[in-house]
């Protein structure tokens, strides 16, 4: 698979005009080209995170969350359940406020902008920041439409689908598969291809960052070894955080790993919080925690 | 709230680490045996000995197949994944000081006849302690997880290599003297050099009971050299 000479991060841009407007634009016309980091300190950052807490009602699920995302990078999140990772992961694509109750406090920085001020629309968010699901989640249509859908809503012309059908499927890499049967139902797919139609779906509208919820715990292990072959490609244009059970896998695909880990207090009330977070080589032969060795080593359960 | 999840996993790296112990000993018990058949003349101990050495091998052999095991089915990470490196580069430790015992066994018929001064002797018994205590400290230092203790060999082991030099020079005095042939103070000299080596061992093990512990890895001067001079060429 070869980069799209247009893929570029887009530069999100608040001026004070745009941000008293009734929703701060994110600017992707004026994209310079991101240069591929070559170690960390030359690393954009693409999220900026400053003491997140996260409530469902009274509930605090998750505890004073301080961390950057690096762009290009894949970032992964592990930790037992309950430890707020999936919470968290969710909270960058504004996925919480679809859950009454749910409140988000602490900085939520997107290049630049500030994700939970009332300026900023959710939908154009979403856009920005896509979502691939544990459980492959196809729409009931034919596999063309899948990936049409999101275009055709953000204003693509009908002439330009099919390419940009074409070119998600090939950066998913699932074309080969389908290319004779487009017009047929998604849900014929296996279970792999259908989740490959997932992050089709979810690169289709050029987003930014791609957030992965546990993306290969319904797949088999080949369907996973492709899934995991895909994210390592598609880290070159997309920012990709995942959240996953599998911690073998965390070592194998990320640059960086965050260990959540999860605290009752004497009501009982369990709340997450993030333990450490560093490149993932370390978390997986020195990590600095008791509390991360422990866990990855099998001594807590 | 400990709850242990992997207990079978952590019950072999146990078996190896019991094995790696024992092994251990056994260097430590053939330092001091072998010394005693050295200092007595004694062919038949010393044979004896060498084909102890049968055991070791097998031991070091089941305790390799062990830590592939572990690495190929278990895939251990952090202190799990330290500890069976080192586990592996112990057992090569270990069995090669179980060698070196071999070949001071082997040096006792070819030094047969020989009358040792009363000096030299006292000499080879002194290296005997010190390279025995080498050996257990490091095996200490392992069993225990106790850095600390593995940090102090390689400054304990300048007190074994200035009894070498100390013994080298009697060997050769003894010589001069005319009371010992050429080919008989070499193979003393050769002798004294495999307990010398014992101590290396017993400071490698240290270093790497040091990195199993800290995940740090043992300071190099050379590779450190060599480092300075790489990033001053790509300058």
């Amino acid at each position: 698979m070869t980069q799209e000479p247009d893929a570029t991060v887009p530069e999100v841009t608040v001026t004070a005009e745009t941000a008293a407007s009734q929703h701060t634009r994110i600017d992707v016309s004026g994209a310079a080209a991101a240069p591929m980091a070559a170690n960390r300190a030359d690393t954009q950052t693409v999220f900026h995170c400053d003491g997140v807490h996260v409530y469902y009602a009274d509930f605090l699920a998750l505890r004073n969350v301080s961390l950057n995302i690096a762009a290009h990078e894949v970032t992964a999140f592990i930790g037992p359940s309950g430890c707020g990772k999936t919470t968290f992961l969710r909270c960058f694509n504004r996925m919480n406020d679809l859950i009454e109750g749910a409140r988000v406090e602490g900085s939520i920085n997107y290049h630049g902008v500030e994700l939970y001020q009332d300026e900023v629309d959710p939908v154009e968010v979403r856009r920005r920041v896509g979502m691939v699901f544990q459980k492959p989640n196809p729409f009931p249509k034919s596999i063309y439409d899948n990936i049409a859908y999101g275009p055709r809503l953000a204003g693509a012309k009908r002439s330009e689908l099919d390419d940009i059908v074409e070119r998600s499927l090939t950066r998913a890499a699932l074309w080969d598969e389908v290319r004779d049967r487009l017009k047929t139902s998604a849900y014929g797919l296996s279970g792999g291809q259908q989740q490959r139609l997932c992050i089709a779906r979810a690169i289709a509208v050029q987003p930014d960052v791609v957030l992965m919820d546990e993306p290969c715990s319904a797949l088999d292990p080949i369907a996973t070894g492709r899934i995991e072959e895909l994210i390592a490609e598609l880290k070159t244009e997309y920012t990709i955080i995942i959240v996953t059970h599998n911690m073998q896998q965390a070592a194998r695909i990320s640059d960086m790993t965050a260990f959540f880990s999860v605290q009752a207090n004497e009501m009982g009330q369990r709340t997450g919080e993030l333990v450490e977070y560093a490149p993932t080589s370390l978390i997986f032969t020195n990590p600095d925690d008791p509390r991360t060795e422990a866990y990855i080593t099998g001594r807590v359960g | 709230m400990t709850e242990e999840v992997r207990t079978e996993f952590h019950q072999l790296m146990d078996e190896v680490r019991a094995d790696l112990v024992q092994m251990g000993g056994m260097v430590a018990e053939g330092i001091s045996a072998v010394t005693a058949a050295l200092l007595a003349g004694d062919i038949g101990g010393a044979d004896q000995i060498i084909a102890a050495d049968d055991e070791l091998d097998l031991l070091s052999l089941e305790a390799e197949e062990k830590c592939v095991h572990l690495l190929a089915l278990q895939q251990p990470v952090a202190v799990d994944l330290r500890t069976i490196l080192t586990d592996l580069r112990m057992i090569s430790e270990i069995e090669r000081s179980g060698d070196l015992v071999t070949n001071i066994a082997k040096a006792v018929a070819r030094l047969h006849g020989v009358e040792l001064e009363p000096r030299v002797r006292g000499l080879i018994d002194r290296m005997r302690q010190q390279a025995v205590k080498l050996t257990a400290m490091a095996m200490d230092a392992y069993a225990e997880r106790d850095a600390g203790l593995a940090s102090v060999l390689n400054d304990m082991d300048d007190v074994l290599d200035d009894l070498h030099n100390e013994y080298i020079v009697s060997v050769f005095a003894s010589h001069e003297l005319g009371k010992m042939e050429i080919q008989h103070a070499v193979q003393l000299a050769v002798v004294g050099r495999f307990y010398e080596r014992i101590g290396d061992h017993a400071v490698n093990v240290a270093e790497r009971v040091e990195f199993l512990v800290t995940g740090e890895l043992p300071e190099h001067l050379g590779a450190n050299r060599a480092r300075a001079r790489r990033e001053q060429d790509e300058m």
